[in-house]
């Protein structure tokens, strides 16, 4: 530990991300060495795949956009001690929300079926996790467990919604209508995907940071996070930052969701989200929940998600080594993860 | 070895034969600048029940954890058996037959008492190795032997955890007798026990002593001691400073010998200040009762005030309800009873937060978890609290340059040496520290300051510092309520001294009219609990 602390400390100072993604890069030169492929090769591939070309990149942001939501739902809440794991079912429901705003109001709203999709994601998201932070506040029911379980409740409900009451007319199961066209937004370097949601997913990591250094609830919550016991002895609820943070967590969320419904998905289908929430978990630890470290993780992840769907076409690695990146650098983000629970334990 | 055979060497012949079953000769012990121990002898009989008193502070537990090979001394000898030992771990003193309970048992709560007492050392029926059978019988039986010495009916299938505490104590005095200690180190075996378990556990210590056992307990209160001991040990600043048969002495001179006072008196301490508080009652408390928790006494009827413009402070011996209180005054924990008053204002339930808006500071007596957050900055640590008022705070945004500014002067104004307000506030020194907590409390000029044993852990220039600080405060018109087991602190700052024992105010002193051994008796020998 002694070692790994140090060493994540030396190459990890800043944006905390070099370290994790070090080990994760040369598990994966291993592999590939052992199935007989040059490292240097593929590596070289994958970075051209992710960033070689106008439309490479603007893949990449554009698989980057959901995880500045994601990474940074799930930032607030470590940041605060709060072990929130429940942003994935979040960013489901509302997905489903905007949708449903999207396909279900008359397509006369225009363009306002888009500021009524996120409202209403938003708010939904919203409540989903107030839930588990009012649990937490009031009976002290372990975030971990209520909030891992709600994601299943999450995938349950929104399963059923698409497969009965939504479904499609058209299509012949999983999906809602497609969205009214004036509901979709709006697209920034046609014909790739990139939407304005990324957008707005900057816009959030930028609020994000001014609202840590800024406000007295951020700077409350920091405190939360830093020593609970410190944080009652000078005056500041502990209960009311916990349902703070994990409001603030699910409008977050719902905006992301909406954000992916409204600009990439177009409608809702069942498997939504292949983890955009657990790889803004990721994301959170691996950006040590600052701003621009969140900004570098959601990249980073995009770039692997966009290198990998292609490079595979270009070369007999199979996508699965994309696999073992993500993986590898999710194990040593928790480098850091250790540090975050160790209070906890201290805690008599 | 079977429970039997443990059991069958308690009080075996080979006792007679020693004359120092266990003892110390001239053991020092130091960890850095404080000699913990310094030319500790000492010496237990066989079949003696000793006992060992002292402040907090004194040296007990140091010299406990040598005898047990927790700590090894720098110097010196310890003795078991007329001869001279050396311990390289506990794990030794352990096989040798020195066993301790601890205040916090180190029982599995899920398990049953019966499977806790075998824990370690299982009783078979036949030894097959890993298809031995564990023989239930035989541990019930080597537990209902000692058990039964109390008269005390133990149900040996329950659930440690749900069992009182006399019963886990039990347990673990006999799981330790199981497995062969002929020595038992007690660490203050009564602070969890209501009076009616003390009379348990004294019956049951006395009934091992009858049989050959070596006992030595830790303990505070004077009563207990006179009660169940054949001989007393008093430690003062790592030092013996009495040592004599029980029948030979008296709870008074006990009593002295452990508040350091001797014949020719202290003349040292000066009150250096004057007061001239108004005769206004700035905070009151009345008939305050607080639940009980485990390992304190539960707050009971606490009543006193505090004028504006004066000190008072708390006495009392560590563990009689200190921490208790102040938890309820800063809002902390819940009151049952009673009422808490802040200028007229009735503030018994009301939260922390808006407390100290109304100008009640606070200084814990636990800077490590609760006076800072220790991986944050020095910046964050001075200005917490303070994030919502101006001029850090305007129009509900933080002024980030303001705020900085409010850091630099505040920890300017009680000259706090660091480097970088963004440095950790773990690289402070512990007087640093400290100040820079009192830097946080006095910055908002707080009416009321609750300060809690606030020079622990500080050094003599430190020490110092903040009782000038203390000072002028008070004389610029603020209140201070004052928690401290330095007595010559107490007595240097206070204008009245409250003596808290059991829970309760026991008595109240004016501080020019009273002296360390008045303050002791009050401390040590009143206030038995009425049950």
């Amino acid at each position: 530990m002694g070692f790994w602390r140090l060493a994540s400390q030396q190459f990890g100072k800043g944006f905390g991300l070099a370290f994790p993604l070090l080990i994760a890069f040369l598990v994966a030169a291993a592999v590939l060495l052992v199935v007989g492929e040059n490292p240097v090769e593929i590596f070289v591939l994958m970075a051209s795949e992710a960033f070689g070309s106008d439309r490479r990149i603007a893949a990449t942001l554009s698989a980057a956009t959901p995880l500045l939501f994601t990474g940074t739902a799930t930032a607030i809440c470590f940041r605060s001690g709060v072990f929130n794991v429940g942003v994935e079912g979040a960013f489901v429901v509302a997905g489903l929300a905007a949708a449903y705003v999207g396909f279900a109001l008359s397509p006369s709203f225009g363009v306002l079926l888009i500021p009524l999709g996120f409202t209403f994601a938003a708010i939904v998201a919203a409540f989903w996790l107030f839930i588990p932070g009012y649990l937490l506040a009031k009976f002290s029911v372990e975030e971990v467990v209520s909030t891992l379980m709600l994601n299943f409740v999450a995938l349950g409900i929104t399963g059923f919604l698409v497969n009965g009451p939504l479904l499609s007319e058209l299509a012949g199961n999983n999906m809602t209508p497609e969205i009214h066209e004036q509901a979709e937004l709006v697209r920034l370097m046609p014909p790739a995907t990139l939407h304005a949601g990324f957008l707005v997913g900057l816009a959030i990591v930028i609020a994000y940071s001014l609202w840590t250094r800024l406000t007295p609830g951020g700077f409350e919550s920091a405190l939360v996070g830093h020593n609970k016991r410190f944080a009652r002895a000078v005056g500041i609820s502990i209960p009311a930052t916990i349902i703070l943070v994990m409001v603030i967590s699910g409008v977050i969320s719902g905006l992301g969701g909406a954000s992916h419904a409204l600009g990439q998905i177009h409608r809702f289908v069942e498997g939504f989200s292949p983890g955009y929430g657990f790889t803004g978990m990721a994301v959170a630890l691996l950006g040590r929940n600052t701003s621009i470290g969140i900004l570098l993780g959601a990249i980073l992840f995009g770039a692997l998600s966009s290198a990998g769907t292609t490079v595979q076409l270009f070369s007999d690695i199979p996508l699965d080594i994309v696999n073992v990146i993500e993986g590898t650098v999710m194990i040593f983000a928790v480098v850091e993860l250790g540090r975050l629970t160790l209070p906890r334990w201290l805690r008599k | 070895m079977t429970a039997a055979a443990a059991l069958s060497d308690i009080g075996s012949e080979q006792a007679q034969s020693v004359s120092v079953r266990i003892g110390a000769v001239r053991l020092s012990k130091r960890y850095g600048a404080v000699q913990a121990n310094r030319e500790i002898t000492l010496s237990v009989s066989p079949g003696e029940i000793h006992a060992i008193v002292g402040e907090n502070g004194a040296g007990k537990s140091t010299l406990m954890r040598m005898l047990q090979g927790i700590e090894q001394p720098d110097s010196g000898e310890i003795i078991v058996d007329d001869r001279e030992v050396s311990f390289s771990s506990a794990q030794q003193a352990f096989e040798i037959g020195i066993g301790m309970v601890h205040q916090e048992f180190m029982l599995a709560p899920e398990l049953t008492l019966l499977e806790n007492l075998i824990l370690g050392a299982e009783p078979v029926t036949r030894p097959l190795g890993m298809l031995s059978r564990l023989d239930w019988r035989s541990a019930i039986e080597s537990g209902n032997k000692i058990a039964s010495m109390t008269g005390v009916d133990i149900d040996w299938h329950r659930a440690a955890g749900g069992c009182p505490v006399h019963i886990q104590q039990f347990t673990e005095i006999i799981r330790l007798l199981r497995r062969g200690t002929r020595i038992l180190i007690l660490d203050e075996p009564t602070s969890v026990l209501a009076p009616r378990q003390v009379n348990d556990l004294f019956k049951l210590l006395r009934g091992l002593r009858d049989q050959g056992t070596t006992i030595v307990f830790i303990s505070h209160k004077l009563r207990e001691v006179m009660d169940l001991a054949d001989f007393v040990t008093v430690l003062r600043g790592g030092e013996v400073r009495h040592s004599s048969k029980i029948c030979a002495t008296d709870m008074a001179s006990i009593a002295r010998h452990i508040i350091g006072e001797d014949p020719a008196g202290q003349p040292l301490i000066q009150n250096r200040k004057r007061r001239k508080e108004s005769a206004e009652v700035l905070f009151e408390v009345t008939g305050l009762s607080s639940p009980s928790v485990a390992k304190s006494y539960p707050l009971d009827g606490v009543a006193f005030n505090i004028r504006r413009g004066e000190i008072v402070g708390l006495a009392g011996v560590s563990g009689n309800g200190q921490s208790e209180l102040v938890e309820c005054l800063v809002g902390l924990r819940p009151v049952s009873e009673g009422v808490i008053r802040y200028a007229g204002e009735d503030i018994t339930n009301m939260p922390t937060g808006d407390r100290r808006s109304l100008g009640i500071g606070y200084v814990s007596s636990d800077r490590r978890q609760e006076g800072l957050a220790h991986h944050a900055t020095i910046e964050v640590n001075v200005i917490a609290g303070s994030q919502r008022t101006a001029p850090i705070c305007r129009n509900r945004l933080i002024d980030r340059r303001a705020m900085r500014n409010a850091a630099r002067q505040r920890l300017g104004a009680l000259s706090v040496l660091y480097d970088q307000l963004a440095d950790a506030v773990s690289n402070l020194s512990g007087g640093n520290q400290q100040r820079l907590v009192f830097a946080r409390e006095i910055a908002p000029n707080p009416g009321l300051l609750i300060v809690s044993q606030p020079t622990r852990g500080v050094d003599l220039k430190g020490i110092d510092a903040i009782h000038q600080l203390l000072g002028d405060y008070r004389d610029n018109g603020g209140s201070a309520f004052l928690v401290s087991e330095e007595l010559s602190e107490l007595l240097l700052i206070s204008d009245r001294i409250c003596v808290l024992a059991h829970g309760r105010i026991v008595g109240e002193l004016d501080s020019e009219a009273a002296d360390v051994a008045k303050l002791g008796e009050l401390m040590l020998m009143r206030g038995r609990r009425h049950d």
